[in-house]
């Protein structure tokens, strides 16, 4: 399978004052594309620093992050964010959705960063709300809606500019056990029948059981890299 | 992201924090206001002394006896005080008539006389200002128009011309039309009164000359002249100064008589109030300058708390511009609805400042707002705006997306 992410001898040095933390230290990883990777790890483990960089939110300190053979820390801020609009859609476990704006229009924003044509976004738009099953939604604010509804808000939004890779961040972090088996769902989907790279960051096992790949990460430093046979 | 929909985010914004962007709004509703208030007042003002001007005569020329020359007046303007010591008194007198009357610029010139009065009607005293006029020609120099009854005629003795305010509200009773009135013991009938609001009364001049003890005969205190041409209004000042230092026997440095145009001195007021527009301009700038910096405040505060909005907006593609245009949008957004709101207040406050203004000379006339204010109102209440946010707007657009993503 053809790599569509690869990180090199990364480093993530954070600067307390006069003491270097180090959140990373020297992780090698190949995300190939199609796979429905899981990184797993306690709390202060890299993670996070880890999701940041994959998503192209932050730059290495050290060693190189290639997406899809582009090395994000030879582009620009502008190539960067456009780069990420296009291959990467997130999701977050806080959802992180404009409070301002209806569904309808946080879905749409990813487009018109894109500068879709009007007609063409809002055709779109519709069709990944229906798709989360929110069609009936379309125009609530997100403080008219449940958590999981938000959730599936923040999937759509993650999906409409039609990227390859999907970036979860304990995406059922907030959500009760029911309706976080509904994201998983829809995740599996996404991974199974959109042939969607999913890339997913969790302390959640339920949503490692999902995973084809499972990174396991200790004190900044890739513990293992399992496979996981029985999730199809 | 296309411009428009930067500047449709930008309108959300201002939508979505009501009162805080109002609140920044009205601080720059009243600079503009201020500023529209005090232009369109400036530009009433110039209208209605054009106007005046116009009125008034830009052809006609005093002449009175003495120079002011820097330290003060040389001669007496009154002509008729006692002679110094040393010199003769200054005066204007028939020998500079006549040599006016051989100028081909002049149309027409009126010999006046002023002095001070005793004047009863029905009883009631008071003392006023008389003035002395030809009149024969004294209806056609005079720019103040007559509300009842008619001038001052060829054959009239014993008659007087009184301003509105003498005749309406001097005395307990007003004075009407062929009314007697008693002035140094002479009784006079009143054949006209202006439309004007003054207390004072115009005779023949032969007449004020009997009632005014210290006036001499042919021994005038102005000369009003009206020129032929007003476009060479200097060139016949310059005709009718050479002609008196001719008659006069005096060089330039030595002048003893002085010319002046009412073109002159509404100059003169036209300088007094252009200073006192700057000033104003200059108080209404300031309370502009105060609305500016509650933008930059506003929008500061705004990217504090749309920090994490920006984190998102930048994590699912912003790019900088993107997010620098927003803001900017925002902050001119602020600054336009501003300056249409303060167009509007300032349209009206202008409407009702002439009337409190009332009192004051300069108050007279109406305010008008013209396109040129409105277009210089809007352009500098955007201009504030975009200024005001450019800071603010910047620091937003270099935020990290990770950083801006952690804020809480």
């Amino acid at each position: 399978m053809e790599t569509i992410m690869e990180l090199q001898d990364v480093w993530k040095i954070y600067r307390m004052g006069e003491v270097e933390v180090p959140a990373l230290r020297g992780v090698s990883v190949k995300i190939k594309k199609g796979d429905f990777v899981a990184i797993i790890g306690a709390s202060g483990s890299g993670k996070s620093t880890m999701m940041n960089l994959i998503g192209c939110l932050d730059i290495p300190s050290k060693g190189k992050i290639y997406l899809k053979s582009h090395d994000i820390s030879l582009l620009s801020e502008s190539d960067l964010a456009s780069l990420r609009g296009k291959t990467i859609g997130f999701i977050f476990q806080q959802y992180h959705l404009i409070p301002s704006m209806s569904a309808f229009e946080n879905v749409m924003l990813p487009l018109e960063f894109l500068e879709y044509n009007d007609r063409e976004a809002a055709k779109r738009t519709r069709e990944i709300l229906t798709l989360v099953g929110l069609s009936d939604k379309m125009h609530h604010r997100p403080s008219q809606l449940s958590g999981g509804q938000q959730q599936r808000v923040s999937i759509a939004r993650s999906l409409v500019s039609d990227p390859e890779i999907i970036l979860a961040d304990e995406p059922t972090g907030a959500l009760d056990s029911v309706t976080g088996r509904e994201v998983l769902e829809m995740l599996h989907r996404l991974w199974k029948e959109h042939g969607k790279t999913i890339i997913t960051v969790t302390h959640d096992p339920n949503l490692a059981k999902y995973a084809h790949t499972i990174i396991e990460l200790k004190d900044g430093e890739i513990l293992r890299i399992s496979e996981n046979h029985e999730v199809n | 992201m296309k411009i428009n929909k930067c500047f449709k985010h930008a309108f959300n914004m201002v939508l979505h924090s009501k009162l805080r962007s109002w609140l920044t709004i009205t601080g720059i509703v009243i600079g503009v206001a201020a500023v529209i208030a005090i232009v369109s007042i400036g530009a009433g003002m110039q209208e209605s002394m054009n106007a005046q001007l116009n009125a008034l005569g830009g052809d006609i020329v005093t002449i009175s006896p003495g120079f002011e020359r820097g330290g003060g007046m040389f001669g007496q303007r009154g002509g008729g005080g006692e002679p110094q010591a040393t010199t003769k008194a200054i005066v204007l007198g028939r020998s500079d008539l006549q040599a006016l009357k051989g100028l081909p610029d002049i149309a027409l010139i009126d010999t006046n006389i002023r002095g001070s009065v005793d004047i009863s009607y029905l009883g009631k005293t008071g003392k006023v200002s008389v003035t002395g006029v030809d009149q024969k020609v004294w209806s056609q120099i005079t720019t103040t128009k007559i509300k009842t009854g008619r001038m001052l005629d060829s054959a009239d003795q014993n008659v007087i011309v009184v301003g509105g305010r003498l005749a309406a509200s001097y005395f307990i009773q007003p004075i009407g039309i062929n009314k007697m009135v008693m002035i140094n013991s002479s009784a006079f009938r009143v054949v006209g009164i202006l439309d004007d609001q003054t207390n004072s009364v115009y005779m023949p001049i032969q007449m004020a000359y009997q009632l005014i003890p210290e006036k001499t005969n042919d021994i005038y205190d102005t000369l009003v002249v009206k020129i032929k041409n007003q476009d060479l209004l200097d060139e016949a000042i310059t005709n009718i100064q050479n002609k008196l230092m001719i008659s006069r026997h005096v060089t330039s440095n030595k002048m003893d008589f002085s010319i002046t145009s009412r073109k002159e001195m509404q100059q003169t007021r036209a300088d007094t109030m252009n200073s006192m527009n700057t000033f104003l301009l200059a108080i209404a700038a300031v309370s502009l300058i105060v609305g500016s910096i509650g933008i930059a405040n506003t929008m500061f505060t705004s990217v504090l708390e749309k920090t994490k909005e920006i984190g998102i907006m930048k994590a699912i593609g912003a790019q900088n511009k993107d997010i620098l245009l927003i803001f900017l949008f925002n902050a001119a957004f602020i600054g336009l609805v501003g300056g249409i709101i303060g167009i509007i207040l300032g349209t009206i406050l202008s409407g009702f400042m002439p009337a409190l203004m009332g009192g004051l000379p300069l108050g007279r006339g109406t305010a008008v707002v013209t396109f040129n204010s409105i277009a210089m109102a809007l352009s500098v209440s955007v201009t504030v705006g975009i200024l005001a946010g450019i800071i603010p707007a910047y620091q937003a657009s270099k935020l990290k997306p990770v950083d801006a993503l952690r804020y809480e």
